[in-house]
């Protein structure tokens, strides 16, 4: 099969700096620097590459490009030793790409302010998986992996700081995952309210300015969420972000389309609002500036395991059980280690799109070699699969059973505000069919590793010691009081048959 | 020694300056034609600025300075480059003495190289930062409000706007002209004025078509330039000598004509879907491609990734592809005028990288290269195109030198050199 970028050309290309938009039938030059090409005018490019070109028009493609070499594992062409910046690079995934990454052959730089590490000790919990500090991590990834990576401490917020770190890298990606993560974190009170809004929206609006002043031609991949979109009572699709083009608004007879415009966004949390104000300064920047993004929906993601980070016991990367920055399946599988029940939210009848770690850097992969045309903000839906979270507590208790644990379910309150019934109908096709992705990883498959890994003496010795930060204290309401507990019953009791499934679409 | 004044006037025709001379409207060039030499000069074949400019400036025919189009193919590729002042394959009059020269805004010239005395470059200069030589002069630059050239994209949103980024535009080169003139020790001063061809494209109407709403402020911007002539003749010793020149002439547009479209409709070219069509899209099964404006290659195996014409083939297509040009017709009115093979018009060391035909249009008949077009005739906002017989040529010198009776671009050069008493 032809490599999926193999088509795409300069005008998705990083190296390609514009130079120009010349009138040739007029015998003139417009003063504004457009990346558009008109009837009337001629973009000019210059390769920040291949200077020898001079200045020429951005037609050459990935196939016939030099620069751009085949990587037959993943049957797509790679940027020769392009320059990819890991903002968050110390955290569970920045960590995890830097060293995929860096295997591929990529030039790795990154930041970090540790603020994930402050938080989480902040709440009196800590990462499950051990990690040792930063300066020990790189010198095991250049000991084990045989990788030098340009690591600066430095706060996002610090815009002069970042703009000299970006001007010195120039990175021809920049992959965007220096935020806040959790919901429940941006739901405590109010300053924990402001700081995840400040760090988020207000660090990716300063970094869009420092990106138009520094490397207005790289590309950012921005780390959404699939929490942006809520979860429509109605069942409608969630689509890609941007409504297809044959979407239509009818209203009273009358109908418009709705095609490239942005989909609702509904979301359940602070966090997630913040991430929505991402959305919006993001497109807008495309826009004004002609930059370019890929903004990812990703589901739900959990796991362990990468190749990279199972080479050496000094290269794992963290996972937090605590309610605050565990995410569901990595506190389900915490939770049946500790022998406590798994705790469901309400109905448990929500439905959420998945992903492995090992799958969500496969995708990362994949989008920084798959630039957007300058100016094009693209959204992705990143998920491998969709489950009730009732199942899922079904399937991470079957697996336990692997291990000799009898694990148990509960239904508890839900402290959030959300539908815990509902359908959901999700659209991922760009991934599967124009960025050739495809899952590796079951959930099964997954879950056991993560059960080999936690049950390890030293591991589940911390687990142990925090146990009491895995029960969800963190309401919506705002009342400080622990959920209460509807039921617990064991797997296989329940008639999974009934109520909402999910439904995936990755055929275009 | 007398010093020699260069002004360019690009895309003016003869018919032009000899008829606002006449009129009244340039009283100052009306006078100086009095006395010196006013001809009809040939542009470059085929007469696009680029090519002619590289023609004046070096003396010498595309064959020689390697420049054929304001854009050409990155040789083995289908991807189009713009040739720029490092391409040129001939030494320009300035690279060839050791006297100071003022170069100002000759268009071709970019990026600006070192050389003794100062240059900014003219269209298509993608910055100022590299048009400017030495640099540390961009600073004066900007307090002069230089502009590399107008703003085209006013001329397709509003001719107000257009009109007014014209006069603003040429007020700014002129007090840089001015300042340059007196600042700097120079013998050769080269200024050349290009809205005159932008005004040309976008209002040509406006000149033959007395009721036009911008008829007066065509007429203006030429009574304008006229005063500035004026004011540099001024300036001038007796001892000194002035050419002017155009490097094409400007004529009312009737029709394009999309050739790639006559080479479609005639099998010579066949393309693949696509979205934003270039030449990459076009299919192993073409002969022949055309680049702007009537430049037709014949698509050989081994010089291009998809070639496929045999050598022993490219006899007939090329004899193919002349007929079907001979017989082109308009409303009954023929399209072409002449078809030139490289041989006939170009010679010296870049020969194979010339086109292999080149067309010439009847007068009114506007030849491009576009892919994106299927129709054969279109249209668009622009009113004037280039001709190729009747750029000017006028010369002033207190010396005794021969002007050649039908010159072309190559020949100013030449003229030149007799002005310096070199051979």
């Amino acid at each position: 099969m032809k490599p999926c970028n193999a088509n795409r050309t300069c005008w998705n290309c990083p190296a390609a700096m514009l130079k120009g938009n010349i009138d040739f039938r007029a015998c003139g030059q417009a003063k504004e620097k457009k990346k558009q090409l008109s009837e009337s005018s001629q973009v000019l490019i210059e390769c920040s590459r291949r200077k020898d070109l001079g200045q020429f028009a951005p037609t050459i493609t990935f196939e016939q490009c030099p620069e751009w070499e085949l990587n037959e594992e993943y049957n797509t062409y790679m940027l020769k030793n392009m320059r990819v910046m890991i903002l968050g690079l110390d955290g569970y995934l920045g960590w995890t790409l830097a060293l995929k990454l860096g295997k591929l052959g990529f030039k790795v730089s990154g930041i970090d302010n540790y603020w994930r590490r402050d938080c989480v000790m902040e709440k009196g919990a800590h990462t499950v998986v051990p990690i040792t500090r930063m300066t020990d991590r790189l010198r095991a990834a250049k000991e084990v992996l045989g990788l030098d990576i340009n690591f600066r401490k430095l706060d996002i917020l610090d815009r002069a700081k970042l703009k000299e770190f970006l001007d010195e890298v120039k990175p021809e990606a920049i992959v965007h995952y220096a935020e806040c993560p959790s919901a429940p974190y941006s739901m405590v009170d109010a300053a924990h309210a402001v700081k995840v809004q400040e760090n988020n929206v207000l660090g990716t609006l300063g970094l869009l300015w420092v990106m138009k002043e520094t490397v207005p031609e790289s590309c950012l991949i921005k780390l959404g969420t699939m929490g942006e979109y809520g979860a429509p009572l109605t069942g409608r699709p969630i689509f890609e972000g941007i409504f297809p083009a044959n979407a239509v608004l009818k209203w009273n007879d009358r109908e418009w389309s709705l095609g490239g415009e942005l989909t609702p966004r509904d979301p359940v949390s602070f966090y997630h609002v913040s991430k929505v104000q991402d959305t919006f300064n993001v497109y807008e920047a495309c826009k004004y500036w002609w930059l370019r993004s890929y903004d990812i929906m990703q589901g739900v993601i959990y796991g362990v395991h990468t190749d990279e980070v199972a080479a050496d016991p000094r290269l794992r990367t963290r996972l937090d059980m605590d309610e605050w920055f565990g995410t569901v399946i990595n506190r389900f599988v915490t939770q049946s280690i500790l022998g406590m029940p798994l705790t469901i939210y309400g109905e448990g009848e929500q439905i959420r799109g998945f992903i492995a770690l090992d799958d969500a850097m496969q995708c990362m992969v994949r989008l920084i070699c798959n630039p957007p045309e300058a100016g094009q903000y693209d959204v992705v839906n990143q998920v491998s699969g969709l489950i009730r979270v009732k199942d899922l507590a079904e399937t991470v208790a079957k697996v336990s059973s692997n291990f000799g644990i009898n694990t148990k379910i509960q239904r508890v309150e839900n402290p959030r505000v959300e539908a815990d019934k509902h359908p959901l109908e999700v659209v991922s096709t760009k991934l599967p069919n124009m960025l050739g992705f495809e899952p590796k990883i079951s959930f099964e498959k997954e879950i056991t590793e993560m059960f080999k890994v936690l049950t390890q003496p030293e591991i589940k010795a911390r687990i142990e010691e925090k146990k009491h930060v895995i029960m969800p204290k963190t309401r919506w309401d705002g009342v400080k009081q622990e959920s209460e507990s509807f039921e617990t019953y064991d797997p296989g009791t329940k008639n999974l048959e009934e109520g909402y499934k999910g439904v995936l679409h990755t055929k275009d | 020694m007398g010093r020699i004044v260069i002004i360019g006037l690009d895309g003016v025709p003869f018919g032009l300056m000899d008829d606002l001379a006449n009129r009244g409207i340039m009283p100052n060039f009306a006078n100086l034609r009095e006395k010196g030499t006013f001809k009809a000069m040939e542009s470059a074949i085929p007469e696009i600025s680029s090519v002619s400019w590289s023609s004046i400036i070096t003396g010498v025919n595309p064959g020689e300075h390697g420049i054929f189009g304001f854009m050409d193919l990155i040789p083995g590729t289908y991807t189009l480059s713009f040739p720029n002042f490092n391409t040129i394959k001939a030494p320009t009059f300035w690279q060839k003495d050791n006297n100071k020269h003022v170069i100002l805004n000759v268009p071709s010239t970019y990026p600006a190289k070192p050389m003794n005395g100062f240059h900014v470059a003219g269209f298509v200069a993608l910055d100022l930062e590299n048009a400017v030589y030495p640099k540390e002069y961009i600073p004066k630059l900007e307090e002069l409000n230089y502009r590399i050239d107008v703003d085209s994209e006013k001329g397709h949103q509003s001719k107000e706007l257009f009109m007014k980024d014209l006069f603003r535009t040429l007020e700014a080169r002129h007090i840089t002209a001015k300042h340059l003139w007196d600042d700097m020790d120079w013998q050769t001063f080269m200024y050349v004025i290009t809205g005159t061809d932008r005004i040309g494209h976008f209002l040509w109407d406006a000149y033959e078509n007395k009721e036009h709403e911008f008829h007066k402020q065509f007429l203006d911007y030429f009574k304008r330039i006229d005063e500035m002539i004026g004011e540099i003749s001024n300036k001038m010793s007796d001892d000194d000598s002035l050419i002017m020149i155009s490097d094409h002439g400007m004529g009312l547009t009737e029709s394009n004509v999309y050739v790639n479209a006559v080479l479609r409709e005639h099998n010579f070219l066949e393309l693949e879907d696509a979205d934003r069509i270039n030449h990459n899209h076009m299919k192993a099964s073409t002969k022949a491609f055309a680049l702007d404006p009537g430049r037709i290659y014949l698509n050989k195996e081994g010089k291009y990734p998809k070639g496929t014409v045999k050598k022993e083939d490219e006899e007939k297509i090329l004899q193919e592809l002349t007929n079907v040009f001979q017989n082109l017709e308009k409303d009954g009115k023929k399209v072409i005028k002449k078809i030139f093979r490289k041989e006939d018009v170009y010679s010296g060391p870049y020969l194979d990288d010339a086109p292999d035909l080149i067309l010439m249009a009847n007068k009114g008949f506007n030849l491009r290269g576009t892919l994106a077009k299927k129709e054969l005739f279109g249209t668009d906002i622009f009113t004037g195109m280039h001709t190729q017989d009747d750029a000017f040529l006028f010369v002033k010198t207190p010396k005794s030198i021969k002007i050649p009776e039908n010159p072309c671009v190559i020949d100013v050069v030449k003229i030149m050199n007799e002005i310096k008493g070199d051979k």
